[in-house]
């Protein structure tokens, strides 16, 4: 017969306890803010592209496109991949992290100056843009910093240690770039009007100097060298770095070949140099780094492949299998960037809905996907560390697989996944009608992925938590 | 009721209910415990974890502590955290279900 211990019976063990194990993670509480305020974002976000679909199926240089992409980019994926940075990049690279206190300031600092950048894109004020866009600037450098001085304490250099630090690279010239453009395009006061600041004076001096750099290519080229900068450079490379670490710890699996992996990082990184550099130039070359990447991704696919073959783990869960159709959703994002980047590409409305399907299924297909999926993971691993971590070997607790809904993570996924499709179809056929029906799938589903963070969230308010069960060997 | 002597066995049944809730097997099934040592009343084992950057790797030792504490005939307890030889799955005695 088991005899069960009622948890109170366990020893307390403060007394005994010897020396502390260096704590990795930082407090649940970081991580959930960032995590909160990106799922706000892609809410109101796909809520405006229902209100007004005609985001999509009109040429995408225009204020109320930016502005939203600016809330899908910033609002949404900087702000969920930033605090899943905070939680993971110590957990991948086996440190810690170096200031929670800096990441906490950085939060204030995101959060205005997006909510202002894409306010102001959206009545399009260029001029508060600057400003709204250099408070963010502030919170990306404290961002930075404090993730190139968690980077310096990792006791052992690897392949992800580099995707990160080029991600960082990356993410840094990418706000450089939207600030110049944003200056470029600014009918600013001259720097003469700001006589008695003589530091401001130098700081306008500086931005009308780069803006004068700015202005001689053209605005189409250097947004769309703005966008890859900050898509491919920061998000996919990071995609890339951290779930060579990810997928071998949540599969039971080992990375099979570091070669490839260095491969995939070298060419993914000399791709991005010389599409940005051609795009920006407007030069055929473009289809050829384009490729270089486009092989970098193939390389990092087969490696992902060979690792979830040789894994312990059979079972493939929700969140796992959305980050891989994020992953896989590659495929035709990449098809398309090599067609798009194609030198004789004749400039027609076809190609124009083309590369606005290429941004939509670059941002809310691989990108989010991949987020989604990995929220699907951190969410409950952040609220069960928060809630039973101190009870473990003290009581029963539940596993994280216990703690979500497969209900709604299936249901999310195939309503997100149709939503995807029909919204496709809208954009290619301009057809509002598409992309609103499109857009309430992918309002659906986010609601099952609310749905199921409030399930995994409730844990903070009502624990389940059974008493131990003693070990059938102690009694006889 | 009688009390069985404490033995490498009787530790590991202990260390069975130290569950790593991402995939639901316990320190045991994952191949965690590199070493245990009794002495009289006083247990030391030695473990690992699957990356040292794991950020549960504080509550998990302090977990299978309580558990061995909580074992009929263990006054002291002692879990040590060590990362030589690194983890790998092949260390795994079992396949995972979940």
């Amino acid at each position: 017969m088991e005899a069960a211990l009622p948890i109170s019976a366990a020893p307390d063990l403060r007394a005994s306890r010897p020396k502390q194990v260096r704590a990795t993670a930082p407090s649940v509480s970081l991580p959930l803010r960032f995590m909160l305020t990106g799922l706000v974002a892609l809410f109101v976000a796909v809520s405006w592209i229902i209100a007004r679909p005609s985001l999509l199926v009109s040429y995408h240089y225009n204020q109320y496109v930016i502005a939203a992409t600016h809330l899908i980019m910033l609002g949404f994926i900087c702000s969920v991949v930033m605090g899943a940075m905070y939680q993971l990049v110590p957990v991948a690279l086996e440190t810690k992290l170096y200031s929670e206190r800096l990441a906490k300031w950085q939060f204030a600092f995101h959060v205005v100056g997006f909510v202002g950048m894409v306010w102001m894109f959206n009545v399009w004020n260029m001029k508060q843009v600057g400003h709204f866009g250099s408070v963010l600037a502030v919170g990306v450098g404290l961002f930075v910093y404090n993730i190139a001085r968690t980077l310096l304490r990792v006791p052992k250099w690897s392949v992800i240690a580099t995707a990160i630090t080029a991600a960082l690279a990356w993410f840094s010239l990418t706000v450089l770039a939207g600030l110049s453009i944003a200056a470029a395009k600014c009918v600013y006061e001259s720097n003469e009007g700001l006589a008695t600041a003589e530091g401001v004076k130098q700081v306008v001096g500086g931005l009308r100097f780069i803006a004068g750099i700015v202005s001689h290519f053209d605005a189409i080229g250097a947004m769309h060298a703005h966008a890859h900068l900050g898509v491919v450079g920061f998000f996919v490379m990071l995609i890339v770095g951290v779930s060579y670490r990810l997928i071998p710890m949540f599969t039971l699996s080992e990375l099979q070949s570091k070669k490839r992996t260095a491969l995939s990082v070298i060419l993914l990184n000399l791709g991005l140099v010389g599409a940005v550099v051609t795009i920006l130039l407007r030069s055929p070359w473009k289809f050829v780094f384009t490729g270089f990447a486009v092989i970098g991704l193939a390389i990092y696919g087969y490696e992902l492949r060979a690792i979830l073959r040789a894994r312990k783990r059979p079972v493939l869960d929700w969140g796992l299998k959305t980050f891989l159709v994020g992953v896989v959703m590659l495929i035709p994002v990449s098809l398309m960037a090599l067609t798009l980047s194609w030198p004789q590409l004749p400039m027609n409305q076809f190609f124009n809905q083309l590369e606005n399907l290429y941004g939509f299924l670059g941002l809310l297909g691989v990108v989010t996907l991949a987020i989604l999926g990995m929220l699907h993971k951190i969410l409950p691993f952040l609220v069960w560390f928060g809630v039973y971590s101190p009870h473990v070997g003290r009581a029963q607790l539940p596993t994280t697989a216990q703690m979500v809904s497969e209900r709604f993570q299936v249901g999310g996924l195939t309503a997100y996944l149709a939503g995807l499709a029909i919204t496709s179809v809208g954009i290619l056929r301009e057809s509002e009608l598409w992309v609103r029906a499109g857009g309430l799938l992918l309002l659906a589903s986010l609601v099952m992925c609310a749905l199921n963070a409030a399930k995994v969230l409730a844990h903070f308010f009502r624990p389940q938590i059974k008493p131990l069960l003693a070990p059938k060997s102690v009694s006889a | 009721m009688t009390t069985n002597p404490l033995t490498e066995t009787t530790v590991l049944d202990a260390l069975r209910q130290v569950i790593d809730p991402e995939v639901g097997l316990s320190v045991v099934e994952l191949g965690l415990i590199y070493n245990v040592a009794i002495k009289g009343s006083s247990v030391r084992v030695d473990m690992t974890l699957t990356s040292a950057g794991c950020p549960m790797g504080e509550s998990i030792r302090g977990g299978a502590e309580i558990a061995l504490l909580n074992l009929a005939g263990v006054t002291e307890a002692q879990v040590e955290l060590v990362f030589d030889p690194p983890w790998h799955p092949g260390m795994m005695t079992t396949v995972a279900t979940a």
